[in-house]
């Protein structure tokens, strides 16, 4: 079975900071990953090229066998995707920021809607549908009419998830999804992607959040200096780590 | 001696004046259109090109929002015709002046609106798979319109005013008319009273109406608030001594 997310070789700079040296990744159908390193590690870097909010300098991601950001010619070069065929293939791939983003002229209902509608091409009683299935899932059906700046950043953040589901993306990542929240209101992120993450959900989730990544992840990966240090299943990796590098991050995390 | 107001003068020459009216409303109009254009075309441009390439533009911004309105309109209605070798007709030149002096206010006001549109919005649309021009019409337009609103309308009424100054070349819109009559009869003070109202009259129509587009493009309406509201709220707020707008 082809991987639902591999990634070789790829490299970032910006300037002369070298953030990403060469990670390769192979991510399994349903599995959940999690990507633990210190600030400044390359953690969003990692996952913003995946999906090319930051287009690499160098290797290649591949979903479900695509290369993203590009194409396949019949000779089997890789060719540079325009913005139509990479636009279609973001989205397959889901993304949850930090910062939820969701736009603040809409309405928690007309932000689901919005890809729904506009890349989907649905019309609206069957995108309004899937939008309130979704909405429904994470628990916020009584808000579907509110804009989100009335709504508490846990809140936001589950609304930003339902957008996320509704376009069902092949593969979901996640960029320090409870960072920017008020502590009382990082259980109810967490209990949602807790969720997905039994639903057989592909996800790779950058998170400071031990806990979640111990109990939730099937795998964690450490990133350190550009290129995976340490990676093990979550039950080794968080009560067995190896490299001195990551026991003492978790060291430092868990105090 | 009593000083006395005589104001039947001006209602006597009402009509000339409300001549000046139609042509005021006129230059002010053509002036806010192609304003806009102009505005529009150089802060895209100017977001979009490297600085070096933009530096033209930024030198025309400058001198534009750094020079007396009064000296661009003259220099522009006397040496036009003779840099182009085009010969136009006073409306045409005059409005030209104007709307690069509006354009170059509008260039800042639209360039800081639309660089005022979250740069995560935009990646949030991204990655879920809209196009360059979805993300333009469908977040950026929306938000950064929306929060220029009132910077455009504080433009569109120094426009106006800007329009009297077409009067010192011979441009008979409302103070050229004001002025004649003030010729006529020696009663600048009434004359130039009245002028000043009807000029209030249509700065503040400019102003009701950009309110009322504030209030229509709001997305954020909690409950549905009507406009009247609104209205009092923002003329609430606009004895308070601050910007208006997030700009
Ligand atoms: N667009 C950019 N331009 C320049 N430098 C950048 C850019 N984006 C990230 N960086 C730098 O790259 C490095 C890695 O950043 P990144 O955001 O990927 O780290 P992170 O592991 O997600 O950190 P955090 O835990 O703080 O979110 C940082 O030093 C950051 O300053
Ligand atoms: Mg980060």
């Amino acid at each position: 079975m082809t991987s639902a997310v591999k990634i070789k070789n790829l490299h970032k700079s910006f300037g002369s900071l070298k953030v990403l040296r060469g990670i390769d990744l192979d991510v399994a159908q349903g599995e959940v990953v999690c990507i633990l390193g210190a600030s400044g590690s390359g953690k969003s870097t990692l996952l913003r090229c995946i999906n090319q909010l930051s287009i690499p300098d160098e290797g290649t991601v591949y979903i479900n066998g695509d290369p993203i950001g590009n194409l396949l010619s019949e000779t089997g070069e890789l060719k540079k995707a325009n913005q139509t065929t990479l636009a279609s293939q973001r989205s397959r791939i889901g993304y949850v920021f930090q910062q939820f983003n969701l736009w603040p002229h809409r309405t928690v209902l007309g932000n689901v809607i919005e890809a729904l509608k506009i890349v989907k091409k649905m019309n609206n009683a069957d995108a309004e549908k899937i939008a309130i299935d979704r909405i429904t899932e994470v628990g916020l059906l009584d808000w579907k009419d509110e804009y989100p700046d009335t709504l508490s950043g846990g809140q936001q953040q589950r609304v930003a998830i339902a957008r996320m589901l509704a376009m069902e993306p092949e593969v979901m990542l996640f960029d320090e999804p409870t960072s920017a929240l008020d502590p009382e209101r990082v259980g109810e992120v967490i209990e949602v992607m807790k969720e997905l993450a039994e639903k057989g959900h592909t996800m790779i989730i950058a998170t400071h959040e031990l806990n979640f990544g111990r109990d939730t992840a099937d795998r964690a990966i450490f990133i350190d200096e550009g290129v995976i240090v340490e990676q093990a299943s979550a039950q080794e990796f968080f009560s067995h780590p190896k490299s001195e590098r990551l026991q003492s991050f978790l060291k430092r995390m868990s105090m | 001696m009593e000083f006395e107001f005589r104001f039947d003068i001006v209602w006597n020459n009402l009509p000339l004046l409300l001549e000046g009216v139609q042509t005021t409303i006129l230059l002010s109009l053509l002036t806010m259109v192609l304003g806009t254009i102009i505005g529009l075309f150089v802060a895209i441009v100017r977001l979009r090109v490297r600085k070096i390439f933009a530096l033209p533009l930024v030198v025309y911004v400058e001198v534009f929002r750094g020079t007396p309105g009064l000296i661009q309109i003259v220099w522009i209605y006397y040496c036009l015709p003779i840099l182009t070798g085009l010969q136009l007709d006073a409306l045409t030149s005059l409005v030209i002046a104007m709307a690069l002096n509006v354009g170059s206010y509008l260039s800042e006001v639209f360039r800081a609106g639309i660089q005022g549109v979250s740069k995560g919005h935009i990646e949030a649309a991204a990655a879920v798979g809209f196009k360059p021009g979805q993300i333009i019409r469908r977040v950026i337009v929306p938000q950064a319109a929306y929060r220029m609103i009132p910077a455009i309308g504080n433009v569109f009424v120094s426009a106006i005013k800007l329009s009297s100054l077409c009067s010192v070349l011979g441009m008979a819109e409302l103070m050229y008319q004001g002025q004649i009559i003030i010729a006529n009869f020696f009663r600048p003070i009434e004359v130039f009273t009245v002028v000043a109202v009807i000029y209030l009259i249509m700065a503040y129509t400019t102003s009701l109406f950009m309110m009322y587009l504030e209030w229509k493009f709001a997305w954020i309406r909690r409950k549905k608030v009507p406009f009247w509201q609104k209205f009092k709220q923002i003329s609430k707020t606009s004895f308070q001594i601050k910007p208006q707008g997030n700009l």
